[in-house]
C-alpha cells in the first residue's frame, strides 16, 4: 500500500523499514507503524476473532481500548497490536481462531447466538451433571483469548522508579502541555506522563487551525518543544498512568525505547497535585454490526492518514455525532478518500464553516440521519442509514463506515482517586461531582473542542496545581479562569444511545461479545442497574478494561430501564491500562536478613532456609536427620550462629515495672550475673515469647526474645504500657550483636583458649553471666545456657567483631574437632531436653500452663496487671485443654512423623516434634494432647497421613528424655 | 433457553410490616441462610435486607474457592459439607454453579511448612477428605508452570494437594440461591438498609429499614464486614473483630494454563484460572484495619513479584484488573455463629474474614436449622460467642494472628 508519506503530521519515518513475519509470511512495515498499522499497510483488515462468536474484528480505535487487535507478538499473549510500536524481526500471531483470522472454522458460532444469550452458561450444561465435567473442559478450551506456554520465558529488562513531583500533569496533548508548561514556569518540579509514544494528543495530526491561524498539528509541535526545553519538567512520554491511590500517589509504567537500556519501566509517583488532562476517546455507536471489519472510530481512520501514511479506505460513509466527525470527514477527502456521505445525529449545531466545506466537497450530508446496519461478512460493503427515528432509510456502498456517537471523557484517573462520579446533562459526559483532592482537570475531558479554550483551560488547571503545591499563583489562576470563562465553553454532546435497531448484532461490549439484546435480556432478569448487567451479561471486563461499553452502557441501562435517575457510570479499577506481570514485578525484590557471618557459613557448607526475616542454616550436610552435627554436641563440641535471637536494651527508671508487665515471672528476681528465663504471654494468656533477663545495673536490663517476636517486641512493650507514662528506653541490640551458641562437654576447654577469665564451673556455674573482653578489645556477655543440655556458653558480641571471635573459636577448637550444627540439629538436641519451640510445640491457641511453664509465672505479682494473668487464671481450673507431654513409641524403631494425630474416635491432640534420639535409640518426643490423656503411661493412638487404617501407638512418658538431672549442662 | 424472560429472583416486592424473620445483609450467608429456612424449615416468611445489590461485597468480591483442606476437627466436617453440597445445590437451584473440582496445590517452602501440612492432611484424611501430602517434582507434574528451582525467594519443599477443592462461580451461587430463595416466597430487598435493630425484654422485636419499620422476632445479621459494626451500633455488642481491606485481581484471559487453584503461604500468593480463563490471584490484607474497599499500589507490585518467581511464565501475561473487599477477622480466624444469647431472637454468622465463600452452603443450611428451631446444631456449637471472653480460641491457625502483613 502506498504511503502519504509527505504529510507533516506523520509519525513514521518511510525511509526506515522493519519487517515481521505474520502467517509465514515477511511483511514490510516502516519506523514508527504500530505492529497493527504495519499489517494494515500490508492488506490485513481482520486481526483476530471475538470471543464467543468469533466474528472478524479489525482496527477500531487505534487506542487499544477493546480486544479486536489483541495478538500475539513474539509469544507474548494479548498484545495489543494497535499501540504496541513494531520492532524489527517481530512473528505476530492471530489469536482464537480455528485456522485463520480471514477463514475461521469456528466463525459459524455467530449464527448461534440465539443459543446464548445473557448468562446462558447458568441455564445449561447442568443436566444431567454428570455433562457438566466434559461441558467444562469445552468452556476452558473455547474461553480464554491468547495462549502462554508454561516454560515461556519473558524476555527483557525491568526497571524500576520512584519519584517526586510536585505537580503531576497525566495526558500530554496541549492541555497537558499547557498545564506542565504553567506549573513549570513557578518553578514546581513537573512530571508529565504521555501514553503515546509522542506528545501531542488530538492535536497532533489535525490541521484545522488555532485562532491565529497555526494548524494543529505545528501548535502541538512547538508546545512540544517548549516542554522539552523547560528542565524542571520531566517528560515520560510512551507512558501509561495505571493507577491513582490516597494522596496523589500515581503509578504507571514506561514503554522503554531502544536506547533506554530497559524494556519497562514501573513508576510510582508521589506527587503534590495532579493535572488530568487525559482528554477523550469515542463513545461508539451502537448499530447493528457496529464492530465489523472496516467500521471505525474517527480518530482511528483520520490518524491511520494521518499519522501513519495510510488511507483507510477507498469509499467511506461517515455516521457521526459531533464536529471532529466532521472535520476528519473534510480532511480525509483531501487526502484522497472518496465520501459518499456524512450522517449527523444532530439535526442541527454543526459548525458551519465545516458544512460549508463539505458542500464544496460535494459530499451529501444528512442531518438527523444515523447508521444502523453495515453489510458485508468480513469486510463492510455497504451501510445502511437511517433517520433517528427510525423512519426512513438509504443504502451507500462502502469499504469504510467511519461511526462514532461522540466523545467520552477518558475520567478513569478521578475514579481511582475515589471520586464520586455525576452525569453532566449538558455534554452528556460522566464528571465528578466533587474533584478529589489537589486532582485538576484540564482541556477536552472538561467538554471544551475549541483548541484556544482547551491550552487556556490546561494553563489553568497547571496554575491552581502549582499553587496547590505552594507557589502563590491565585492573581494569575483568576485571570486565567477570566480569560477561560470568555472563550466557548463545553459543547452539548450528542445525546442518541442507540440506533434505532433491535441490537441483535449491535455490540455493546466487543471484548466479551455483549449484544444490546443480552443488555436487554439481563435487564429483564432483574439485572437492572450497571453494575449488575456488568457481571451478569459480561460487559467490560475484557482486555479493552471497559473502554468501549463504559458510557453506553450506563446510558442504555437508564433508557431501557426508562429510570428516572440519572445514569451512574460503573466502576473503573486499575490498572488503567494493562500491565505485564513483569513491569510490575521490577527487580522483583527479595528481602532477608543475614547474619554477620553468612558467608563463612554457607562456606562451611550451611545450607539455608528462609525463616521469617532471616536466612539462616539448617544443615551442614546433605544428611537431613544431622547424625553428625548432633552427636558431635553431645559427644564433642559444636559451634551455632544463633545472631538472628531478639537482643534488648531496657533501662530507665521504670524499665523493671515494664518487664514486670510484659513477662509473666517476677522480673525483681532478676540478678546481676544470674540470667532469669521467663516468658510472654498475650491477654488470652497464650505464650507469644521466651527468653532470658539479666540485670546489668541499676534500672539497666539485658534481655532475649525468639527470633521471630524480634521485630515485634518494641511494639508490644510499648503498647502494652501505653497508658502508665513510664520512663525507660527500649534498645533493639537485634541487629547491633551476634551471637554463639558454643556448646558440647569440650565446650569450657575451648572457650578457656581464647578467653583469660576463671571458666571453672564454681566462677560461672550454669544460669550464670559474665561480661568480659576478649583480647583485650570485644566486648563480650556470656550467658551459660543448656536449650541443648550441654555445658554450653552463648556468646553475645558486637556484629562487626562476630567473624572474629567465630574464627578464634573455630581455631581453638580444632583440636577437639569443632564443628558447625545448624537449626535442625538444635531442634532435635532441644528436644531430647523438652525445652519447647514456640510455633512448634505450641499454637496459637496454647497457654503457658499447657506448655508445662505454669512455674514461670508469678501469682503474686497483682500490682504489675501482668499481660494474660487474667485469663491463666481462668485457665488454671480449665479441662480439656491440650497439654505438651512427652512421648514414647512402642516401636522406637518407628517415630511418628510431625503433624501426626493422637486420635480414638475424635482428634485428641497431634505429634508436635519426635525424632528417633541418636543418643538413647528411643524414639521419642513431644505432644500437645486433651488433658484427659496427659496422665503418665497412658496409651495413645497415632492416626499418619497416609495411614489406611493402621494405627501406631505410644505412651505418655515424663521429660527429659535426655540427661534428666540436667547433669551435663550443668557441670 | 427461549421464551420470555423473568426477573431471577421476582419483581419488587412491597415491603410488609412483619416477617417471621429478617436477614441483614444480601450476601451468599444471608441468601443460603433464606433458602434453607424456606426450602428445609418450612418458614417461607423471610426478607432479606441489602443495602445496595445482592451479591456486590464479598459475595462478589472473593476469588470463588472452595476446599475442606482446614486444620482442626472443629472446621474440616463443615467445610466437607459445604464442598459436597455444590452439585446438590446446582441441581435443586436448577442454576449452573460452575463448580469446578480441580483440586487446590497447596506449596510448601521449608520442612517446617510441610510438618504442619502433615497435621491438616492427616485432620483431612481422618475425617474421610482426600488430600495428600506430595514432593515438588509431584507438584511440578500437578502445575507444569512451576519453577521449583533452588534459586527461588522460597524454592518449593513439596505441597498439600486436596483433589476435591476448586473453583465455583461465586456470582452464579448470589444468583442462584436468590432465585431459589425466591421462588419458596422469600422477599428480596434491594436498595434496602437496616438503620435499627428494636428490643424489649432482653429479645428482637423488629428493624427499622429506610423503606420502613418491620416486627419481627428473629434477626440474623450476616452483613459480611459490616456485621460487627451493625451489631455493635444497633445492639451495643462489641464483638471481637477485625475489618481489614483484603484485595484480589484478574490478568487478561488466557486458554487453559493452570488446571489447579496453586497457593503459597510463604509467598502470600495464590492463583487460579477461571472459567473465562483469567488468572485470579491474590492472597495477603492490607495490615491496618479499616472499611474502605481502596486499593493500594504495592499490593498490585507484591503479586507481580511473587508470581515472577514461582509461576514465572506469567510475567508475559498483563493484568487487567484489581479489586478490594473487606476481610471480617477475629482472634482465632474462625467464625462467630450464634444465637438468642445475650439478645433472644438475635442471630449473627460472620467474623469470616476470607473463608466466607467456601462455608456459605453449609452455614446457611445449619444457620436456618438454628434460626429455625432456636436450638444450635451440633455442628455450629463450637463457633459460640463466648469462647474468646473465655479465652479458648479455636486452633484454626497454628500461629498467631496479629493482622501484620505475614497473615
Amino acid at each position: 500500500m502506498n504511503r502519504l508519506n509527505q504529510l507533516p503530521t506523520l509519525r513514521i519515518d518511510p525511509a526506515v523499514n522493519h519487517s515481521l513475519t505474520y502467517r509465514g509470511r515477511t511483511y514490510q512495515g516502516v519506523a514508527g507503524d504500530t505492529v497493527a498499522t504495519a499489517l494494515f499497510a500490508n492488506g490485513v483488515r481482520i486481526f483476530g476473532r471475538s470471543l464467543k462468536y468469533h466474528r472478524p474484528r479489525g482496527l477500531y480505535s487505534l487506542d487499544g481500548e477493546c480486544s479486536n487487535t489483541c495478538m500475539e507478538v513474539d509469544g507474548i499473549p494479548n498484545v495489543r497490536a494497535e499501540n504496541t510500536l513494531l520492532e524489527n524481526g517481530m512473528t505476530v500471531k492471530e489469536q482464537n481462531v480455528k485456522g485463520s483470522a480471514e477463514r475461521d472454522w469456528l466463525g459459524f458460532m455467530d449464527k448461534l447466538d440465539w443459543m446464548m444469550p445473557a448468562g446462558f452458561y447458568y441455564k445449561i450444561m447442568h443436566k444431567p451433571a454428570a455433562i457438566w465435567p466434559m461441558a467444562m473442559k469445552q468452556i476452558r478450551k473455547a474461553a480464554g483469548l491468547g495462549i502462554i506456554s508454561a516454560d515461556h520465558k519473558m524476555k527483557g529488562r525491568y526497571d524500576e522508579q520512584f519519584l517526586k513531583a510536585e505537580v503531576t500533569v497525566i495526558g500530554g496533548g496541549a492541555a497537558g502541555m499547557a498545564a506542565a508548561l504553567a506549573a513549570a514556569q513557578s518553578g514546581r518540579r513537573v512530571i508529565l506522563l504521555e501514553s503515546r509514544p509522542h506528545l501531542g494528543g488530538c492535536f497532533d495530526y489535525r490541521v484545522s487551525t488555532t485562532s491565529d491561524g497555526t494548524p494543529l498539528h505545528e501548535r502541538a509541535r512547538q508546545l512540544a518543544e517548549k516542554v522539552k526545553q523547560t528542565t524542571n519538567i520531566r517528560l515520560f512520554e510512551h507512558t501509561s498512568m495505571v493507577g491513582a491511590y490516597n494522596n496523589n500517589l500515581i503509578t504507571a509504567f514506561q514503554v522503554g525505547k531502544a536506547d533506554d537500556g530497559f524494556t519497562e519501566c514501573y513508576i510510582e509517583i508521589r506527587s503534590d497535585s495532579v493535572v488530568v488532562a487525559t482528554g477523550c476517546i469515542e463513545r461508539p455507536l451502537l448499530f447493528d454490526n457496529n464492530e465489523r471489519p472496516g467500521v471505525m472510530q474517527v480518530g482511528c481512520a483520520h490518524r491511520l492518514a494521518r499519522t501513519y501514511g495510510l488511507l483507510p479506505g477507498n469509499a467511506a460513509v461517515f455516521s457521526v455525532g459531533h464536529n471532529p466527525g466532521l472535520e476528519a470527514a473534510v480532511d480525509l477527502f483531501d487526502l484522497g478518500l472518496k465520501i459518499n456521505c456524512v450522517a449527523d445525529i444532530r439535526e442541527d449545531g454543526q459548525d458551519p464553516a465545516l458544512l460549508l466545506a463539505l458542500t464544496e466537497r460535494k459530499i451529501p450530508v444528512l442531518k438527523g440521519w444515523v447508521a444502523t446496519k453495515a453489510h458485508g461478512s468480513k469486510m463492510v460493503q455497504k451501510a445502511t442509514l437511517c433517520t433517528i427515528d427510525g423512519m426512513v432509510k438509504r443504502q451507500f456502498s462502502c469499504d469504510l463506515l467511519v461511526a462514532s456517537a461522540g466523545l467520552t471523557p477518558v475520567s478513569g484517573p478521578f475514579i481511582l482517586a475515589q471520586a464520586i462520579m455525576g452525569y453532566d446533562d449538558h455534554t452528556g459526559y460522566f464528571l465528578p461531582d466533587q474533584l478529589p483532592e489537589k486532582m485538576f482537570p484540564a482541556g477536552r475531558i472538561t467538554g471544551i473542542n475549541d483548541p484556544d479554550a482547551i491550552e487556556t483551560s490546561g494553563r489553568l488547571a497547571g496554575l491552581e496545581a502549582a499553587s496547590a503545591a505552594g507557589a502563590d499563583l491565585w492573581t494569575k489562576v483568576a485571570e486565567t479562569r477570566n480569560a477561560l470563562a470568555a472563550m466557548p465553553g463545553p459543547e452539548r454532546g450528542c445525546k442518541l444511545v442507540i440506533a434505532p435497531v433491535k441490537g441483535r448484532k449491535s455490540f455493546i461490549c466487543f471484548d466479551e461479545d455483549a449484544t444490546v439484546k443480552s443488555v436487554k435480556q439481563a435487564i429483564d432478569q432483574g439485572f437492572d442497574v450497571p453494575e449488575l448487567v456488568k457481571r451478569f451479561a459480561g460487559v467490560g471486563l475484557g482486555p479493552g478494561q471497559g473502554g468501549i461499553p463504559g458510557h453506553n452502557l450506563p446510558l442504555f441501562v437508564a433508557k431501557y430501564t426508562a429510570s428516572k435517575e440519572t445514569p451512574k457510570p460503573t466502576t473503573v479499577r486499575p490498572p488503567l491500562v494493562p500491565a505485564f506481570i513483569a513491569t510490575y514485578a521490577g527487580y522483583n525484590h527479595h528481602m532477608f536478613k543475614r547474619t554477620p557471618i553468612h558467608h563463612s557459613q554457607k562456606a562451611d557448607g550451611g545450607i539455608f532456609r528462609n525463616i521469617g526475616v532471616w536466612q539462616r542454616a539448617r544443615y551442614f550436610t546433605a544428611d537431613v536427620d544431622c547424625k553428625e552435627e548432633i552427636l558431635n554436641v553431645r559427644n564433642n563440641v559444636g559451634m551455632l550462629d544463633a545472631s538472628t535471637l531478639g537482643k534488648f536494651r531496657i533501662h530507665g527508671p521504670d524499665a523493671l515495672k515494664a518487664l514486670q508487665r510484659v513477662y509473666v515471672s517476677d522480673m525483681g528476681k532478676a540478678g546481676k550475673d544470674r540470667i532469669k528465663y521467663s516468658a510472654m504471654c498475650n491477654d488470652d494468656g497464650c505464650v507469644i515469647d521466651d527468653g532470658v533477663v539479666v540485670k546489668r545495673g541499676e534500672n539497666d536490663y539485658y534481655f532475649t526474645t525468639s527470633t521471630g517476636r524480634a521485630g515485634q517486641t518494641a511494639e508490644w512493650i510499648r503498647y502494652h504500657t501505653r497508658y502508665d507514662n513510664w520512663d525507660f528506653h527500649l534498645v533493639n541490640l537485634t541487629d547491633a550483636m551476634g551471637v554463639i551458641n558454643l556448646s558440647g562437654p569440650n565446650a569450657r576447654k575451648v572457650l578457656t583458649k581464647v578467653v583469660d577469665i576463671d571458666l571453672s564451673n564454681e566462677a560461672f556455674p550454669f544460669s550464670g553471666y559474665r561480661e568480659f573482653y576478649i583480647q583485650d578489645t570485644i566486648f563480650t556477655r556470656a550467658l551459660r545456657l543448656g536449650f541443648v543440655g550441654e555445658l554450653s556458653y552463648e556468646l553475645h558480641v558486637p556484629s562487626s567483631y562476630m567473624q572474629a571471635v567465630w574464627d578464634l573459636l573455630t581455631e581453638a577448637g580444632k583440636a577437639f574437632g569443632i564443628r558447625n550444627f545448624g537449626v535442625e540439629a538444635q531442634n532435635v538436641l532441644r528436644m531430647e531436653k523438652g525445652h519447647i519451640i514456640l510455633g512448634q510445640e505450641s499454637e496459637q491457641r496454647t497457654n503457658l500452663l499447657d506448655v508445662g511453664l505454669g512455674f514461670l509465672w508469678d501469682r503474686s505479682k497483682t500490682v504489675a496487671r501482668t499481660v494474660g494473668a487474667v485469663a491463666l487464671r481462668q485457665a488454671a481450673n480449665d479441662t480439656g485443654r491440650l497439654t505438651l507431654v512427652g512421648i514414647r513409641m512402642e516401636d522406637d524403631a518407628r517415630p511418628a512423623r510431625d503433624g501426626s494425630l493422637i486420635v480414638d474416635n475424635k482428634v485428641r491432640g497431634y505429634v508436635a516434634t519426635m525424632r528417633r534420639s541418636f543418643t538413647s535409640g528411643e524414639a521419642v518426643g513431644m505432644a500437645l494432647v486433651e488433658s484427659q490423656l496427659a496422665g503418665a503411661g497412658t496409651r495413645l493412638e497415632i492416626f499418619e497421613d497416609e495411614c489406611n487404617g493402621v494405627r501406631i501407638y505410644a505412651r505418655v512418658v515424663p521429660m527429659p528424655f535426655y540427661d534428666p538431672e540436667g547433669e551435663r549442662m550443668k557441670s | 433457553m427461549l421464551g420470555k424472560r423473568k426477573p431471577l429472583w421476582g419483581k419488587k416486592k412491597r415491603l410488609k410490616s412483619s416477617y417471621d424473620a429478617v436477614i441483614i445483609g444480601g450476601g451468599l450467608h444471608g441468601l443460603a441462610t433464606a433458602y434453607y429456612l424456606a426450602k428445609e424449615q418450612g418458614l417461607t416468611d423471610v426478607a432479606i435486607i441489602e443495602k445496595r445489590y445482592i451479591g456486590l461485597g464479598g459475595a462478589g468480591r472473593n476469588t470463588a474457592i472452595v476446599r475442606a483442606n482446614q486444620r482442626t476437627q472443629e472446621n474440616v466436617p463443615l467445610y466437607k459439607e459445604a464442598l459436597d453440597l455444590w452439585p446438590v445445590l446446582t441441581k435443586e437451584l436448577d442454576f449452573n454453579l460452575m463448580f469446578n473440582n480441580c483440586g487446590n496445590v497447596n506449596l510448601m517452602h521449608s520442612e517446617a511448612a510441610m510438618k504442619a501440612a502433615r497435621m491438616n492432611v492427616a485432620t483431612a484424611q481422618f475425617h474421610g477428605v482426600e488430600s495428600h501430602l506430595i514432593d515438588a517434582k509431584e507438584a511440578k507434574a500437578l502445575v507444569p508452570a512451576l519453577n521449583i528451582s533452588e534459586d527461588i525467594t522460597y524454592p518449593i519443599h513439596g505441597a498439600m494437594y486436596h483433589p476435591p477443592g476448586g473453583i465455583v462461580r461465586h456470582d452464579a451461587v448470589v444468583w442462584g440461591l436468590a432465585k431459589g430463595a425466591a421462588k419458596q416466597g422469600v422477599h428480596i430487598h434491594q436498595q434496602t438498609e437496616a438503620t435499627a435493630i428494636h428490643t424489649g425484654g432482653g429479645r428482637i422485636t423488629g428493624v427499622e429499614t429506610t423503606r420502613g419499620r418491620i416486627s419481627t422476632n428473629r434477626v440474623l445479621v450476616s452483613a459480611g464486614g459490616y456485621s460487627a459494626g451493625i451489631i455493635n451500633r444497633m445492639l451495643g455488642l462489641r464483638l471481637p473483630i477485625s475489618v481489614l481491606t483484603i484485595q484480589a485481581m484478574v490478568t487478561q484471559p488466557l486458554k487453559p494454563i493452570l488446571d489447579h487453584v496453586v497457593s503459597s503461604g510463604a509467598y502470600h500468593c495464590y492463583a487460579n484460572q477461571t472459567l473465562k480463563g483469567e488468572i485470579a490471584t491474590g492472597a495477603h490484607m492490607d495490615p491496618w484495619p479499616n472499611y474502605t474497599t481502596q486499593n493500594t499500589a504495592h499490593y498490585i507490585k507484591h503479586q507481580a513479584e511473587a508470581l515472577s518467581d514461582w509461576l514465572p511464565c506469567l510475567r508475559g501475561v498483563k493484568f487487567m484488573r484489581i479489586w478490594g473487599g473487606l476481610a471480617d477477622m477475629t482472634p482465632d480466624m474462625a467464625p462467630i455463629m450464634d444465637g438468642n444469647d445475650p439478645v433472644g431472637g438475635l442471630y449473627m454468622d460472620c467474623g469470616w474474614g476470607y473463608f466466607g465463600f467456601k462455608s456459605c452452603s453449609a452455614v446457611g443450611k445449619y444457620m436456618a436449622q438454628y434460626m429455625a428451631t432456636g436450638n444450635c446444631p451440633d455442628i455450629l456449637k463450637p463457633f459460640h460467642l463466648r469462647r474468646y471472653e473465655n479465652h479458648r480460641l479455636m486452633g484454626e491457625t497454628a500461629a498467631l494472628v496479629n493482622y501484620t502483613p505475614d497473615n
